[in-house]
């Protein structure tokens, strides 16, 4: 439904005619995240500079009852930062300013539209850094990353984003704006802080973060151990993690990634090894090198073919560097691929690369593995042509018995990229329906009109409708009053 | 419910049998809150029971206090209303230990001690460390969210609470979060339960991140001649590579309780990682504390025991202050200060995590009216900066004159009391303990 000339007139008032984007061209552009897959233009695209502006938009928008949705860099990897209802879109790039770092506090203030990056940039002469660290963060914004709660691989030890988090300044869907948790540790009252990062969007919009910073360490090490056989890396990274070693990231690719890999950015991963781990520990230095011997003799013991140690920063970046090319290197094997973040517990890490081949099998479809072994969320690629709608069809029933299979091994559906429109029909998985219907209440407090993102991380299920509760419990004869 | 069949006595027998209730004076005196005994202590067996027995108090419009070993009975606004006391320490069970996960699931009335026990066999531990947590229960120290020095290196239970079944005020039990170390599944339901004093709901089982136990730990004391200088190491090595575990300022009064020697202040290090890392950090550490004209001496074995002893004394009124790293000196000066003035020149114990700003004071015994002078001066001393002060322990005569919690951002708090009205619009769960009698 097309937005009425009145509020269109009115977010021209308040943006000026630079902020609001109306063309169908222009529109285009913000139909979807990374997740190609699903598409949907906004009515308008909002381009605020401001908080008050951010306030004024969300008035507006719901005294209208028009849909928001907002976007950061539109790196997301699960269809959150498109308009499936259509409405106003609220790109937050031009918020991108560093309000205030505060080294002796260990803090830094923040505009959503930062780049992640930039942040680190801006303190790394100093020695500290933001630990989470998206494999998009050159380009994804750091309200993107608080919105999905996003990872990385040096997440194994640091935490994801909201370990990092210490408040957040809020325009609720009830318009207002909120100030939650800050620099200082221990505000009493509830912690809406942890429970509004990785809400995606839908409580609503983030115009300040305040996140921890962190002290580089003294000393990193990185190796690279390869193994003819991907059973053995997978039980070499669960040893490593039951010996006590909390590496900073401990990485795997399997054959067919390193193939691509080596063929498309020239890292020189061994030629013939079945999979390829990518352990970096930091730390005290003393503390990095007896870990990494004793990571390294766990490699060995697992029968790796080779286990190389970076000499220096050079050969490190070397080494990190197919790793981080990897989903571009994927297009050498296949036009287009599914990427799952499911999760399992570490040590199913074996038996879910096993099934994961049965799975491929199974299916006719090629899967291709690189992903965060260290806390056992899986990043399979499953390839597909689409121009082969067959087998498009086969690579998604690959991907639902893939999820299936590790929620049944206790796992999660999403590890680092979130629900959005892509996994909220996968809750239901993992969550029973009183689960369900506590976070669907959740989400109305913050947003009553349930205009803040509409059909992101909430499935359509009975369980998530107005007026629906879950069946009380049956009290035993003799218990009624 | 159908029509009246019995007494609320009876029926709470017939969900936990009769010798799980205790009615009245029945009930030891120890169940007592802030003086107003429980008309009924249920002890449950099975997280069935406690949702069946929140069935039942919903429906009667009863109100319910959950306790785990009672250790923060005094933490909170005095209740408005206790009906029916849970004592949740039956729920005991480790309920699933995935070492190699590092994962434990246990029931909520497993005590720090209990599941250390489990633990230690394969060097994994719980980094959770408030006074006192041997003897607390872990669903305890969730709905209160303590914590300890530890907290520097490994968070709160806010970084460790993975999952969490509860049971919501109409007795409907809930699951939220995930059993797996790393999950964005959903919202993020346990940081909203972790601290909420069971005003959302009652924590029944717990899914739990567990670490492994360093190789080797020490532990060094570094005398300072003023708590500024204390303040100023603490900002040196906190802008170094140096890895430590605890961080701790203590003042004169907690010096001496904790059998330290004399000085005006001091800050204790905890270092623990490999061996040669330890005796590396140390020597570093030792460089630190000369550089502000100090050293670092190592104290007598027992040293966390003994500081976690002084910073919790019996008979004390106990208060929290959280304020920022760089304002830690000036604000335990205020604190001693507002302290000598209110109570004829008494000297508070201070300690707490210099590097967090969070604070722990202990003062004598003393009038409502002198603690709520007290806290008035700081709370207005810490909110330029955005700092707090609660009342963690008092009798129920300091808490009625001072609201313990403090206020809370009006934006901020209208949400909260929008969740309460939500999820308990009856006022069933632990009515008028939280914030803003929440």
């Amino acid at each position: 439904m097309p937005l009425s000339p009145g509020l269109v007139g009115d977010l021209q008032r308040i943006l000026g005619p630079e902020g609001l984007v109306l063309s169908h061209e222009g529109r285009l552009v913000y139909e979807c995240d990374m997740h190609t897959f699903y598409k949907g233009a906004p009515d308008a695209v909002a381009l605020p500079s401001t908080t008050a502006e951010v306030v004024a938009i969300v008035r507006l928008c719901r005294e209208a009852r028009v849909p928001i949705v907002p976007r950061g860099s539109g790196t997301g990897l699960i269809g959150g930062a498109m308009a499936p209802s259509g409405g106003v879109m609220v790109g937050l790039n031009r918020m991108n300013r560093i309000l205030e770092v505060d080294l002796p506090n260990r803090c830094a203030t923040v505009q959503p539209g930062l780049i992640n990056l930039s942040l680190t940039k801006a303190v790394e002469a100093r020695g500290w850094f933001f630990a989470p660290d998206p494999s998009s963060q050159m380009v994804s914004s750091i309200g993107g990353n608080v919105s999905t709660n996003a990872g990385g691989p040096h997440c194994l030890k640091y935490g994801i984003t909201s370990n990092h988090v210490l408040g957040l300044e809020l325009v609720t869907g009830r318009g207002e704006l909120v100030t939650l948790g800050g620099k200082v540790a221990d505000h009493p009252g509830y912690d809406l802080t942890g429970v509004a990062v990785g809400s995606e969007g839908t409580f609503g919009l983030v115009t300040a973060i305040t996140v921890r910073l962190v002290h580089v360490a003294q000393a990193v090490k990185t190796i690279l151990a390869s193994f003819a056989d991907l059973e053995d890396a997978s039980e070499a990274v669960s040893a490593i993690i039951a010996a006590g070693i909390v590496p900073a990231a401990l990485e795997m690719l399997d054959e067919l990634m390193i193939r691509a890999i080596n063929e498309g950015t020239g890292a020189g991963y061994p030629k013939d090894a079945a999979a390829v781990l990518l352990i970096e520990l930091d730390g005290p230095a003393e503390e990095v090198e007896a870990q990494g011997e004793r990571a390294a003799r766990i490699c060995w013991e697992r029968g790796a073919l080779e286990v190389r140690v970076a000499q220096d920063a050079a050969e490190r970046a070397l080494l990190w560097k197919g790793r981080k090319e990897a989903a571009g290197a994927v297009g050498r094997l296949a036009p287009t691929y599914l990427l799952q973040d499911a999760v399992v517990p570490r040590s199913k890490l074996p038996a879910i690369m096993r099934e994961l081949g049965a799975i491929g099998a199974r299916h006719g479809v090629q899967i291709a593995n690189v992903f965060h072994a260290g806390d056992g969320n899986l990043h399979p690629l499953i390839l597909y042509d689409d121009r082969n709608p067959d087998e498009l069809e086969r690579a998604k029933a690959a991907n639902e018995e893939l999820l299936h299979a590790c929620i049944a091994m206790g796992g999660t559906v999403t590890g680092e990229h979130g629900v959005g429109l892509d996994k909220a029909k996968n809750l239901p998985l993992q969550y029973g329906d009183a689960d369900l219907n506590f976070m669907y209440r959740l989400r109305g407090v913050f947003d009553p009109q349930r205009l803040m993102n509409p059909k992101k991380l909430l499935p359509a299920h009975p369980a998530c409708g107005e007026g629906w509760r879950p069946p009380r419990p049956r009290l035993p004869e003799g218990a009624w009053i | 419910m159908s029509a009246v069949t019995g007494t609320v006595g009876s029926a709470l027998a017939a969900i936990v049998g009769a010798p799980r209730v205790q009615e009245g004076e029945a009930a030891p005196a120890s169940f007592a809150l802030d003086g107003a005994r429980p008309r009924w202590v249920v002890r449950p067996e099975t997280l069935l029971h406690v949702s069946q027995v929140l069935g039942l108090a919903w429906d009667a419009g009863l109100a319910v206090v959950p306790r785990g070993s009672g250790s923060a009975q005094e933490l909170g606004a005095p209740p408005a209303r206790v009906d029916i006391l849970l004592d949740l320490r039956g729920l005991d069970q480790v309920l699933e230990y995935n070492p190699d996960d590092l994962t434990v699931t246990v029931q909520a009335g497993v005590t720090a001690a209990a599941l250390a026990a489990r633990l230690g066999a394969r060097r994994q531990f719980l980094p959770l460390d408030p006074p006192g947590a041997e003897a607390r229960t872990l669903g305890g120290m969730a709905a209160t969210n303590a914590s300890g020095p530890l907290r520097l290196r490994y968070g709160t239970l806010r970084d460790l609470l993975l999952g969490v079944r509860f049971v919501q005020a109409d007795g409907v039990t809930t699951w939220g979060g995930a059993r797996v170390v790393k999950s964005v599944s959903g919202y993020d339901v346990p940081k909203l339960m972790v601290g909420a004093l069971g005003s959302l709901g009652v924590l029944g089982e717990l899914t739990l991140r567990l670490h492994p136990l360093p190789d080797a730990e020490q532990t060094w004391l570094v005398p300072c001649r003023d708590v500024a200088t204390a303040q100023e190491l603490v900002l040196r090595l906190l802008d170094s590579t140096l890895q430590p575990s605890r961080v701790e300022l203590l003042n004169a009064p907690a010096l001496a309780v904790c059998g330290a020697p004399r000085s005006a202040a001091a800050i204790a290090v905890s270092i623990g990682t490999a061996e040669a890392a330890v005796k590396a950090q140390g020597e570093a550490l030792g460089g630190l504390a000369r550089a502000v004209g100090s050293a670092a001496a190592r104290p007598a074995e027992g040293f966390w025991a003994r500081y976690a002893a002084a910073l919790a004394p019996e008979e004390s009124v106990r208060l929290g202050v959280a304020t920022l790293a760089s304002k830690v000196a000036e604000t335990v000066g205020e604190i001693e200060r507002a302290v000598a003035a209110s109570l004829s020149g008494a000297a508070p114990t201070i300690g707490g995590s210099a590097p967090l700003g969070s604070l722990r004071v202990s003062l004598p015994p003393a009038e409502p009216a002198s603690v709520k002078a007290i806290v008035e001066r700081l709370r207005a001393a810490v909110a330029p900066a955005g700092g707090s002060v609660t009342v963690q322990r008092a009798p129920r005569g300091v808490r009625l004159a001072v609201d313990p919690w403090g206020p809370v951002e009006p934006s901020a708090f209208a949400l909260m009391r929008a969740l309460k009205e939500e999820f308990d619009a009856r006022r069933v769960l632990n009515p008028g303990r939280f914030v803003g009698g929440l």
